[in-house]
């Protein structure tokens, strides 16, 4: 209908977007933004990471990271949504009793703000799932390179037990491992559905009834680590909880041989 | 005050026939989705849990598997059943509004049928419910058909006395059609819960 | 074409109907069948047996079938301990339902149909409640506003218990070894207060407003089968005592989500859950199929798809989503039955059956459920900015198209609840994919609303900051969501308490404030009183800051480790949980305040005028206090309603229907059928 070729058109925007940027309340609202992007890059990069605590393994490390860089790529865009509401609080609030007597301008559509809005939140979205497969792909091969040491978990109603194949046969109602050794949890269930967890680790995986799950994970610092139940389990589902050493190679040998194993 | 007493005097509301019939149609179209999520999750379990086979247990030794033509024989019923209460659907279309009365009472008569086979079906299975997964869900088919099978009689029940009692013309057959769709519906349903019971054994098991 | 054309174009389509019937010489068989089936007026006294029934006949009805049942099964399944047999507890409770249904009146209309004997317009007229007064509300009665206002009062019981539930738990877990409960109370209060919530929350905004405002609001004089309607109520009625029964038998140990085979081995307060569940998946298939056909086939002429309100999207998504997901729920639940009472095997690993099935039907259900709460709870917030901002909604049509995409993803994302249950890792990759598609749909509904406050006149009533407060508290849901979408991430925090704090900032934070934001604008319309401003103000800001500070603290503990359903914790955490514990007292408080409003409004608030806000949908076009059929002459809708800003002075974007049939002139809605003859066609 009306003819109009790409660049008039092209144009055309780009004027409107030079006085829609020159708008006072708009340049404000961008400011806001900027502050706000700040405030929350700033919470991302320090907040969520340090509330999980120093991580155990390069798995749990790899969390850390996913949960910083997400928290400061979420900023920006929650920023845009907060600021907008924060400066329509402040500013274009009707002051005074009763309803407002004009109303605003009749703003109905705006095919470019929405489609730039839904094509920066895929590109957004499409980083995220890179970024989880990547992540995914480097978690699957943690513990299943250089011969992994195999231990069995096993849950049953309220406690752990593991036992370790192929050292053996040691049983133990605590978690024993060598530091930067590679570990696969064969995970079991007696009962109930449980959920094995080394909390400063980040592995995770039901235990069921007939079924054997796998998770594995490196761990790469010494010290005493929480497992955890995760999954309702009953009465003292909270109290189903132990811990996890990790040691040196040469004190884990030594454990191993005091339990009547060997290494 | 809105809440303590009503207001308005309104006359009956006067439609057209058409209009109602379209209504309900979509109504029990949607009815009908509900109750084929329903069918759907429990022939998945069956699948599901068949396809696991769990501690080699979905079909232990010992257990016999079940006939697999009896399912067949009442989904046949039920076709037959429809297809008869069909041929009333359409006469009274056709302006013979007597052979819709007649039509309900054949297939109600097959519905009772299919109703009667469905429990001889349930009390004679070679197994128990609780000898494994696989003869827990068996019965759990067989008792949503033995469901749907008594909510038909209701429904087949009314549509008989009502159209004996000629309360449906050509001009306004809305309720003939619309529990057209539900007694066609729970002929394709004794079809989708047949289907799973004529794969007993588990794959590679 | 514009709307006039429309209009009259479907004007002429209703006269040719008309002709053609005359000519063909059906008239007479209509005006015969008129007077055959009694469907002209009538003198007063309709009715029959159903004038005999109500609440308390429902109970009685309820209580003696169940205990009928009690005797009958205790008498033949030779149990040792009646008490602990599930059998006996799911055939009495069974029985309460059925005894509830009878006793309200509920198959009277079935049984009639059956016998040929149609409800006259005297009958209808009784059931729609037509000069009952306060009493039409304790019986079967088909008016979608009564319906509305009794689903409102369920919600707010519903919400009570479970609030009160959540109180005495957080004060269990004000420091460590507290003992206030112990660990079987506390474990079947986790279970009891996630249930009723989860009810709660599914028809806060559907059941009141999608009952009571969405009819006015698409121009119809009731919902499209006013009896199935009045059925969903009582139906959820009869489920509340029996979800409520669970308390009293070892309640719900299991979790909301009863996970199997815990729940095998849970003592008989599971099978009141479980029976719950069934008669709840009903009502809400009944409700579902008569909002969504409702809205297909009712609204007003001229009221094209553009032009339809957000609101009602929002509630069709809603009830829509609900329609096939419940039923996978009943499934699960009809299988835990048989599990527990007749020793099937579905959810035993050892008998071939396996936990994974009954995740699986889980959550099948339990994400779209999330929609299912959030969706129109949302919307709601979404249909009152314009009203409160002086301005249009901002890009109507991606609003539509973000509610399409989110319901359509929404099935498809259901094993993120099982990245770490080991059911199929090699699926964990496509769900994540899916799971973070589901931000795109989402933030589409966030560029509406900011795109609709842009320069708006805002006026900030607590229904529009209701608004301002979902902004916040559903960014940082729909945030700490997308940690969760993240397998690895998941795999650290699934389980925790901070799954717990994402889901309240999205269930509650974003849902449950919604309806209270609905809950302000729609009760001056529902009541003809307005709430307390002041006093909302209060309750909102002590909700407000208690439920980001009991929540915040929660997401602390959490990311450090705490798990999720647990009575006690280490000391570790004592500084998060003392937090998340004094927070929700002030959730508490503000509650209460909330609940006290809408009282004493309901009792003494400032008598409403007809349209308090200015606002322009068609529920604001009708007189307080409504109408029993609505609307006088049914109305015309020539655009949409959030002509804001557009003209001065704007010209009403509805007009009175020409064709609004003034005489009888077709055949009776009676003749056998359950529509409501509230649908009146006044003079």
């Amino acid at each position: 209908m009306r003819p109009m070729t790409i660049t008039t058109s092209m144009d055309h925007m780009a004027t409107r977007t030079r006085g829609f940027s020159r708008r006072r309340d708009v340049r404000q609202v961008v400011a806001l933004w900027a502050v706000l992007t700040v405030l929350g890059v700033v919470f991302g990069l320090f907040v969520p990471a340090r509330l999980m605590g120093p991580p155990a393994s390069p798995t749990m490390r790899g969390i850390e990271d996913t949960m910083t860089v997400f928290s400061v790529a979420a900023a920006p865009v929650a920023a845009v949504v907060w600021a907008v509401a924060l400066y329509s609080l402040l500013v274009w609030r009707h002051k005074g009793a009763g309803p407002p007597e004009t109303d605003g301008p009749a703003l109905r559509t705006s095919r470019p703000a929405a489609v730039l809005w839904i094509l920066l939140s895929s590109v957004l979205c499409v980083f995220l799932l890179v970024w989880g497969l990547a992540e995914m792909g480097s978690v699957a091969t943690a513990g299943s390179r250089n011969n992994p040491m195999v231990v069995n978990v096993t849950g049953n109603q309220w406690v752990w037990t593991f036992d370790y194949p192929d050292k053996g046969g040691v049983q133990s109602d605590q978690l024993y491992l060598p530091v930067d050794q590679p570990v696969v949890f064969h995970v079991r269930s007696k009962d109930v559905i449980h959920s094995f967890w080394v909390v400063k680790m980040g592995i995770k995986v039901d235990a069921n009834p007939w079924e054997v799950t796998q998770t594995s994970v490196v761990p790469n610092k010494l010290g005493t680590f929480d497992i955890r139940c995760a999954e309702l389990c009953g009465l003292l589902h909270a109290d189903m909880e132990t811990s996890a050493h990790v040691v040196s190679g040469a004190g884990f040998t030594q454990w191993l041989q005091a339990h009547g194993g060997h290494a | 005050m809105t809440a303590v007493t009503t207001v308005g005097d309104p006359l009956p509301h006067l439609e057209h026939p058409d209009t109602i019939g379209r209504r309900w149609r979509a109504g029990v179209i949607l009815i009908v989705l509900a109750d084929v999520a329903f069918l759907l999750s429990l022939v998945f379990s069956y699948f599901y849990l068949r396809g696991l086979n769990t501690a080699g247990a979905w079909l232990p030794k010992g257990t016999q598997g079940a006939p697999i033509w009896p399912a067949w024989a009442i989904a046949a019923v039920l076709i037959a059943s429809a297809a008869v209460y069909r041929s009333g659907q359409v006469a009274i279309h056709r302006g013979n509004v007597s052979r819709i009365s007649t039509a309900t009472a054949v297939a109600l008569l097959l519905v009772v049928v299919g109703l009667v086979a469905q429990v001889v079906q349930l009390a004679t299975l070679p197994f128990d419910l609780d000898e494994s997964s696989y003869t827990s869900a068996v019965y759990v088919l067989g008792g949503a058909n033995l469901f749907h099978l008594l909510l038909t009689l209701f429904v087949g029940v009314g549509m008989w006395n009502r159209s004996r009692l000629g309360l449906y013309s050509p001009t306004n057959a809305w309720q003939v059609r619309v529990v057209g769709i539900w007694w066609t519906w729970i002929a394709i349903a004794a079809v989708i819960s047949a289907v799973p019971t004529s794969f007993i054994a588990a794959p590679g098991g | 074409m514009s709307s006039a054309e429309l209009a009259s174009r479907s004007g002429c389509k209703r006269t040719e109907v008309m002709h053609d019937d005359c000519r063909t010489g059906k008239g007479d068989t209509m005006s015969e069948a008129m007077v055959k089936h009694g469907a002209l007026p009538t003198a007063e006294g309709g009715g029959g047996s159903m004038r005999h029934l109500n609440a308390l006949t429902a109970v009685a009805g309820g209580v003696a079938l169940a205990a009928l049942g009690w005797l009958i099964s205790h008498h033949f399944m030779q149990t040792d301990d009646p008490e602990t047999s599930d059998q006996v507890v799911l055939i009495t409770l069974g029985c309460w339902a059925v005894g509830f249904m009878a006793g309200i009146g509920a198959f009277a209309g079935p049984f009639r149909w059956l016998l040929g004997n149609d409800l006259t317009h005297a009958d209808e007229m009784h059931l729609a409640g037509k000069d009952q007064g306060v009493g039409r509300y304790f019986r079967f009665t088909t008016d979608h506003k009564v319906v509305g206002v009794q689903y409102l009062i369920v919600t707010m019981v519903l919400l009570a218990v479970g609030g009160t539930l959540a109180m005495l738990m957080r004060t269990n877990l004000i420091v460590p070894h507290s003992n206030f409960l112990g660990p079987q109370t506390y474990n079947s209060l986790v279970g009891l207060h996630g249930i009723i919530m989860v009810i709660a929350t599914i028809i806060m905004v559907t059941g009141p407003f999608g009952n009571f405002i969405l009819p006015i609001m698409i121009g119809a004089r009731d919902m499209a089968f006013p009896r199935l309607n009045a059925l969903s109520l009582w139906l959820l009625v009869a489920a509340v005592p029996v979800l409520l029964s669970a308390g009293f038998m070892g309640g719900i140990p299991t979790g909301w989500s009863a996970y199997a085979p815990l729940a095998d081995q849970a003592t008989p307060g599971m099978d009141g859950y479980l029976m719950a569940i069934v008669i709840f998946a009903i009502s809400s298939a009944v409700a579902g199929a008569n909002i969504t056909t409702t809205v297909l086939t009712m609204r007003a002429r001229g009221m094209t798809w553009t032009r339809t309100p957000i609101f009602v999207y929002g509630v069709v998504a809603s009830v829509g989503l609900a329609l096939p997901a419940l039923p996978m729920f009943m499934a699960a639940q009809v299988e835990l039955a048989v599990d527990r009472t007749m020793e099937g095997q579905f959810f035993i690993a050892s008998g071939g059956g396996s936990p994974w099935l009954y995740q699986n039907l889980f959550w099948l259900f339990g994400h779209p459920e999330v929609y299912v709460i959030v969706i129109p709870a949302v919307v709601a917030l979404m249909e009152l900015t314009p009203v409160f901002a002086r301005k249009p909604l901002y890009n109507f049509n991606a609003a539509v198209l973000g509610i399409v995409g989110i319901v359509g993803l929404s099935i498809m994302v259901w094993a993120h609840h099982m990245y770490a249950s080991g059911w199929a890792p090699d699926l964990n990759g496509p769900f994540m994919l899916t799971t973070e598609m589901i931000s795109v749909p989402t933030g589409v509904l966030f560029l509406v609303v900011i795109g609709t406050i842009w320069r708006g006149r805002i006026w900030t009533t607590v229904a529009m900051m209701s608004v301002y407060a979902m902004l916040w508290n559903f960014i940082i849901g729909g945030v700490t969501g997308i940690y969760l979408s993240d397998v690895p991430a998941d795999y650290a925090l699934h389980g925790s308490m901070f799954v717990t704090a994402h889901f309240h900032y999205t269930l509650m934070g974003a849902g449950l404030t919604g309806a209270i934001g609905a809950l302000y604008y729609w009760f001056p319309k529902m009541t003809g009183r307005m709430l307390s401003e002041r006093v909302g103000f209060v309750s909102f800001w002590l909700v407000q800051i208690g439920f980001n500070v009991t929540f915040l603290g929660m997401f602390a503990v959490g990311l450090a480790g705490q798990p999720r359903r647990v009575f006690t914790y280490p000391h570790m955490f004592a500084t998060g949980n003392f937090i998340s514990t004094i927070g929700a007292y002030f959730i508490g408080i503000g509650m209460l305040i909330t609940l006290y409003n809408v009282i004493s409004s309901w009792r003494s608030g400032l008598v409403a005028p007809a349209n308090p806000w200015g606002g322009k949908t068609l529920e604001w076009a009708v007189p307080n206090p409504i109408p029993l059929a609505n609307f006088e002459v049914l109305p015309v809708v020539i655009s949409d309603a959030y002509g804001y800003g557009e003209g001065d002075p704007q010209p009403p974007h509805w007009r009175a229907d020409p064709h609004s049939p003034a005489t009888p002139e077709l055949v009776p809605a009676g003749a056998g059928t359950t529509i409501s003859d509230t649908e009146g066609s006044p003079q």
